[in-house]
């Protein structure tokens, strides 16, 4: 699942996979401001065909908030 | 397997056909992917870049990709800018000379609160919102009455309706001010249907209420995707790209049944029958294309002659023998014989659409002509007008001239000059004997939209293949600084219309001048009149008292043709770059290129 995540990361910020690092996150990503977040979550929806509610956008700031969120979705599911 | 059990659900929610496919097949494509696949065409484009600048009041981040990337991949080198939040006003006075201008305009953010106040407000206080938002059209019309291309939203209350539209003062308002914006919209501007499409895709699938409230963003990724299919086929068809020709097969795609096997008398394709009369209605929608300039075309298996006589005498055919301009009707394959309809016509394999009902056929030339857009008959009838409506944006054109809809009965005379040029000993010989007459108009307003069009659509006999709109070509008319000619040519066969035209810019007083554009389209080629037209323009700049004449060949991907035409009119070369060859003419010098077997004259 990271890697999925990871891929969809890499697109949206036009960033090589490798250079994203072990734990990506608003703090490390220059380019992770609150329009491309915006792109982030709806290209996650896409790929794990899911739909966020308000409370897990604005926890899903990191890749171990995001798989953490994913996670609990598919739990949910 | 059942026919019904092979249908699939699409992304949208109605049933596609095998074959029924959308035009830019974007919304087979995740976001994700898009954003990837965008950035590596971006990485090889090549050519003129084509800026459009997305102006809006709301949130619209997702649009510049969805943009870019069926442009790109159709080989426009599209660059889409993003205006300021909510500056549509001052940005369209910013990027007027982009090439295309979006105005993406969200009526419930032209005030806060808009949709629930407009019920609250004092007749007076409402007057005022409609003013202020006549008065912000009005601006970025005047700002953008230059540009190219102008795409504007009509405002649409639908997201904000609650089942009663008609009684609400926010639906009225929209319907008040895209009675407005219509009245005000200037020729080069084209409004986009928001209802329409909202109302296609469905509101619940349109709207995502989870960043309206915080950052202003209204419409779903899966809205922008129907919506730049929308809005791309404009752009694409000033840059050259609209399809030209349409082919159909004949059984099963043209009518219904099989002429070799059920017979001239068994087969339907009128009202009076349960399947004829789909068939009748894709005629008509053929009728309707070739009215406009698309050139109709038949590829099918079968005997020609016994075809010819279904064309001829069937009482049910609308397509008869002067709308159809190209047979290929064999038994060589279908690949062959579009490509050789593609050869004869003169236009390259991604200007055809083809039509055809088996999936033999169409499996075969997807896979060998992957340029052609194959569109497959779907299996339940009844989708098959549908499917072709859907398609209908490939053909699109800013505007249709009076060329366009004479152009099937152009290329039939042409057809017939070249039966008789068999019949001469030499080519210069076969020209002196068609009396060809050049008419040279200069400055012509009234050809404006002809001129436009024609730097718009020829690729081949395009020296520069700049690219400019109605408006565009408007300026420079009325420009003393700019000569702008447009060549009319006929011959003892019939009168082609205008089909050539030279753009001038003058500098130093009028003592040089370099030639902006030069293009011939490319059903006159042939015939030499691209030398008695050039030398036409010396002679009037000679005239008009300049010394030096300079020109390019700015090289495309299509315009090989043309690499030693200045070469061959005298001109010196100066430079020769990868993208482009320069030369200069030192009038004093020059000798004259105008065949004696052609006339030129002045027209009115």
């Amino acid at each position: 699942m990271e890697n999925r995540i990871k891929n969809v990361m890499s697109a949206v910020f036009r960033v090589p996979v490798g250079s994203l690092g072990d734990a990506p996150s608003q703090g490390t990503l220059d380019v992770w401001d609150s329009l491309s977040h915006m792109q982030l979550v709806v290209a996650l929806e896409e790929e794990f065909g899911v739909s966020f509610d308000d409370e897990d956008i604005l926890q899903m700031q990191s890749l171990a908030e995001i798989t953490a969120v994913l996670e609990r979705c598919s739990g949910k599911g | 397997m059942t026919a019904r059990a092979r249908r699939r659900i699409s992304l949208d929610g109605g049933v596609l056909e095998p074959g029924y496919r959308r035009i830019n097949s974007m919304e087979e494509l995740k976001y994700s992917d898009i954003l990837r696949l965008n950035d590596q065409l971006g990485k090889g484009l090549t050519g003129n870049p084509y800026h459009i600048a997305v102006l809006s009041n709301i949130t619209v981040a997702f649009i510049k990709e969805l943009l870019e990337y069926p442009l790109r991949k159709a080989g426009v080198s599209a660059r889409v800018a993003l205006g300021d939040f909510d500056n549509v006003v001052q940005d369209s006075l910013k990027y007027k000379d982009a090439h295309a201008v979006l105005v993406f305009w969200e009526l419930s953010n032209v005030m806060d609160g808009l949709p629930v106040r407009a019920e609250l407000m004092e007749d007076h206080d409402y007057q005022q919102v409609v003013d202020k938002a006549k008065a912000q059209i009005d601006l970025v019309i005047t700002h953008l009455k230059g540009t190219s291309v102008v795409l504007m939203n009509q405002f649409t209350a639908m997201p904000f309706s609650s089942g009663k539209i008609s009684q609400s003062r926010y639906g009225s308002l929209a319907v008040e001010l895209n009675a407005y914006l219509r009245e005000a919209l200037l020729e080069n501007m084209r409004l986009i249907d928001m209802d329409k499409l909202i109302s296609v895709f469905g509101l619940e699938r349109s709207v995502d209420w989870r960043y309206y409230y915080s950052s202003k963003s209204l419409y779903t990724v899966e809205f922008f995707k129907a919506y730049a299919a929308e809005v791309t086929p404009w752009m694409l068809a000033v840059n050259g790209k609209s399809k030209k020709v349409l082919v159909f097969d004949c059984d099963n795609t043209l009518w219904k049944g099989i002429l070799g096997e059920d017979g001239f008398d068994q087969i339907e394709m009128s009202a009076q029958s349960k399947n004829g009369v789909i068939f009748e209605e894709v005629q008509l929608m053929a009728l309707a294309l070739q009215r406009q300039g698309v050139l109709i075309g038949l590829c099918s298996k079968n005997n020609a002659d016994e075809v010819d006589r279904v064309i001829r005498d069937h009482s049910q055919m609308v397509l008869r023998d002067e709308h159809i301009t190209i047979k290929r009707v064999n038994w060589l394959d279908k690949v062959q014989n579009l490509k050789s309809i593609a050869e004869e016509l003169d236009v390259g394999l991604d200007s055809i659409v083809f039509v055809d009902d088996s999936s033999f056929e169409v499996n075969l030339v997807r896979a060998n002509l992957p340029q052609v857009v194959v569109l497959q008959v779907p299996l339940r009838l009844c989708d098959y007008p549908a499917m072709m409506r859907q398609h209908l944006p490939l053909f699109q054109q800013m505007t249709v001239t009076s060329e366009d809809r004479r152009k099937a009965e152009l290329y039939r005379q042409r057809a017939q000059r070249e039966k008789v040029r068999d019949a001469f000993a030499g080519v210069e010989d076969y020209l002196a004997s068609l009396g060809i007459e050049v008419t040279v108009f200069v400055d012509q307003m009234s050809l404006s939209a002809r001129m436009a069009q024609m730097t718009q659509k020829t690729n081949q006999f395009n020296l520069t293949a700049r690219r400019y709109s109605e408006a565009d070509i408007r300026q420079m008319v009325s420009d003393e600084k700019y000569v702008v000619l447009a060549m009319g040519v006929s011959d003892k066969y019939g009168d082609e219309g205008v089909v050539g035209l030279g753009i001038v810019r003058l500098e130093d007083q009028g003592s040089f001048a370099h030639i902006e554009t030069y293009l011939m389209s490319c059903r006159v080629i042939g015939r030499n009149i691209e030398f008695a037209f050039i030398d036409h323009l010396v002679r009037m700049l000679e005239h008009k008292g300049v010394h030096r004449i300079f020109a390019k060949h700015i090289k495309t991907p299509r315009n090989s043709m043309v690499k030693d035409l200045y070469d061959r009119c005298g001109f010196v070369q100066v430079a020769s770059l990868e993208t482009e060859t320069d030369y200069e003419l030192e009038l004093s010098r020059y000798k004259g290129c105008r065949p004696t077997y052609i006339g030129v004259k002045d027209g009115k």
